[in-house]
């Protein structure tokens, strides 16, 4: 159907053209999306095609692995460069291993990274049934109906394209929830890959019907079959996610002030300890004002841990209850009574109105990421999985910090 | 969403899903003896077709029911061909005597028969030559680049279709070795 392409000694099918067209447009969009959410997309990027390349030499030496005997009397044939005699499975297995364990020992975090993964996930599966059209695989059924194609000697349901349009509503419903790959579209991290695998089994449970040749057993089709429980798993985890009260959510505060700060930070404390259970708590810290400059007085700066298991918007109203408290004028940065920025909240990546978190200030300024070292040293960034101590070395504010006095921890 | 609203959707896309499960088997039933249809496809039977070779007999695909075939489409302009069909030889060497056979179709017109000719009695392939002169063959077979490599089971069934260098004698050999191994 489509032509073949030689490259070298390779005559590379179109159809394992449009597979790599696909991932490598998918993790380019994965790129662009992991740079708006903080998540680590180098990383990412590198397992992934770690994970491919050793996948190709897994399913390879798979293949040898079930042919002993030509292997052994021809082991110089284990490098003939060419798209045949791979196994599959033992090639998808090495490659997802290898791409978990470089993912888990950069300490990538599971949820944002597989909401991360959503765009190549949607473009693989695109391509996958664009290349089997391209193949005639996974044709369709014999019909009668006006969009039938005519294939293998017969008109045939077009049952890759079916999946094709379908993969394409996906991907726009995609871009429309992450308004253009600015955010997750939801509050808890996971719920973008939940969803979309959710639609991916949807569509899959539904072009499946199509199939011609489908792996029966019992009169059941089994990748139906098992889009059906996925189907299910997917939407009983987006339901715990999502709807579940979560009981101790661990909240990471920065406060600071330059109007009367010795006094507006007890005070702030005294305040936020009265409606939330205080976890942990800095030494404070005073540093220049590092967005206003010289000309505005310095500033003292504390990080709080707290607990809750209110929401996020409940939890913005509450503090900004207690900023006005002390009557901060909004707008005016140059003296701040008090100012109280939501740091992390649990393990989740995601904005809310204009409000990113986690925050991208903790990788850019020294008043937050010093007093974090201090009472988190365990602390590794929610999106992007880096510990406080690379966060502190790599922090391009070279601003002074000083310890402004001492305070007992928890109080 | 409201909590309520999501278990509505939630249970009425898997109560829909299920429906849709459990109708499948109803509605679109897989349809058997597909292998009556020839297409140059794995399941399919293979299309059949008599040539010429240049000693002017005519050899038919159906005269070698019972036996594995290998028909290879190629031309003497394909380096892609000619650094594979030396591999094929080696195997021929092998199973031709368990009754594997090839079928190489040259195709001839969109080559030169007399270099194509002479390059296959300068290799010593031992494998029968055929001449694919109106290239209605390579069109049954849906022929869009060349070296492409079809295997035939015994039942006349396309096994396997290879585009390009990647039947090699190895991959050839690990074929053939399955097939003769469930034949006895």
């Amino acid at each position: 159907m489509f032509p073949i392409i030689e490259i070298g000694p390779l005559a590379v099918q179109a159809a394992g053209l449009i597979l790599i067209l696909s991932i490598w447009v998918g993790l380019w969009i994965t790129g662009k999306f992991a740079k708006s959410l903080g998540t680590n997309g180098d990383v990412l990027e590198n397992s992934i095609l770690l994970g491919l390349l050793v996948g190709v030499i897994g399913a390879r030496i798979g293949f040898f692995l079930q042919n002993p005997e030509t292997f052994l009397a021809r082991p110089l044939s284990i490098f003939t460069l060419s798209p045949t005699m791979l196994n599959t499975s033992f090639g998808l297995l090495t490659g997802v291993l290898t791409a978990l364990i470089t993912a888990q020992r950069n300490h990538l975090p599971l949820w944002p990274t597989l909401d991360t993964l959503t765009p190549l996930i949607i473009f693989l599966f695109g391509g996958l049934h664009l290349a089997n059209l391209a193949n005639g695989d996974q044709f369709g059924l014999p019909t009668q109906l006006p969009w039938g194609i005519l294939l293998w000697g017969t008109n045939r349901h077009p049952v890759q394209i079916y999946g094709l349009l379908l993969g394409i509503g996906l991907l726009i419903w995609f871009f429309f929830k992450t308004s253009q790959l600015k955010q997750t579209g939801y509050f808890q991290s996971g719920l973008l890959f939940l969803s979309t695998i959710a639609g991916i089994s949807l569509i899959t449970i539904f072009t499946r019907a199509f199939i011609e040749q489908k792996i029966l057993i019992a009169m059941i089709d089994i990748p139906q079959l098992l889009s059906l429980f996925i189907l299910l798993g997917c939407l009983f985890g987006f339901y715990k996610r999502r709807y579940q009260p979560q009981k101790h959510i661990s909240v990471f505060i920065s406060m600071g002030s330059n109007l009367n700060p010795q006094e507006n930070l007890v005070l702030a404390l005294e305040q936020i300890s009265a409606m939330f259970k205080v976890r942990r708590l800095s030494s404070i810290y005073l540093t220049k004002d590092v967005k206003a400059g010289e000309k505005s007085a310095d500033f003292l700066n504390q990080i709080i841990e707290i607990e809750t298991a209110n929401t996020f918007p409940k939890l913005i109203k509450q503090l900004k209850t207690i900023e006005q408290n002390f009557k901060r004028l909004p707008g005016n940065k140059r003296k701040v009574s008090l100012d109280l920025d939501i740091l992390t909240y649990d393990g989740h990546v995601f904005k809310y109105h204009s409000i990113s978190i986690p925050d991208p200030d903790i990788e850019r300024y020294r008043y937050i990421a010093e007093p974090l070292s201090e009472i988190a040293p365990d602390f590794r960034h929610p999106a992007s999985g880096r510990s406080i101590q690379e966060i502190s070395e790599k922090c391009p504010d070279k601003s002074e910090i000083k310890l402004s006095e001492e305070v007992e921890n928890g109080s | 969403m409201k909590k309520k609203t999501f278990i509505i959707i939630a249970i009425s896309v898997l109560l829909v899903s299920l429906t849709w499960f459990v109708l499948t088997p109803l509605l679109f039933p897989s349809t058997s003896g597909e292998s009556t249809i020839a297409a140059p496809y794995p399941g399919f039977s293979a299309p059949n077709f008599s040539l010429n070779t240049p000693g002017g007999q005519v050899l038919s695909l159906s005269d070698y029911e019972g036996q594995p075939v290998l028909v290879i489409f190629w031309a003497s302009w394909c380096s892609v061909c000619k650094r594979t069909m030396p591999g094929l030889q080696t195997v021929y060497e092998d199973y031709a005597s368990r009754g594997f056979e090839i079928l190489a179709i040259n195709t001839t017109y969109q080559d030169s028969y007399l270099t194509a000719i002479n390059y296959f009695e300068e290799q010593n392939y031992t494998f029968p030559f055929l001449i694919d002169e109106d290239g209605l063959t390579a069109s049954d077979y849906k022929t869009h680049a060349l070296p492409t490599s079809v295997l035939i089971g015994p039942d006349g069934d396309v096994l396997d279709v290879v585009i390009g260098s990647g039947m090699s004698d190895a991959l050839l050999r690990s074929k053939l070795d399955q097939l003769l191994v469930d034949e006895n």
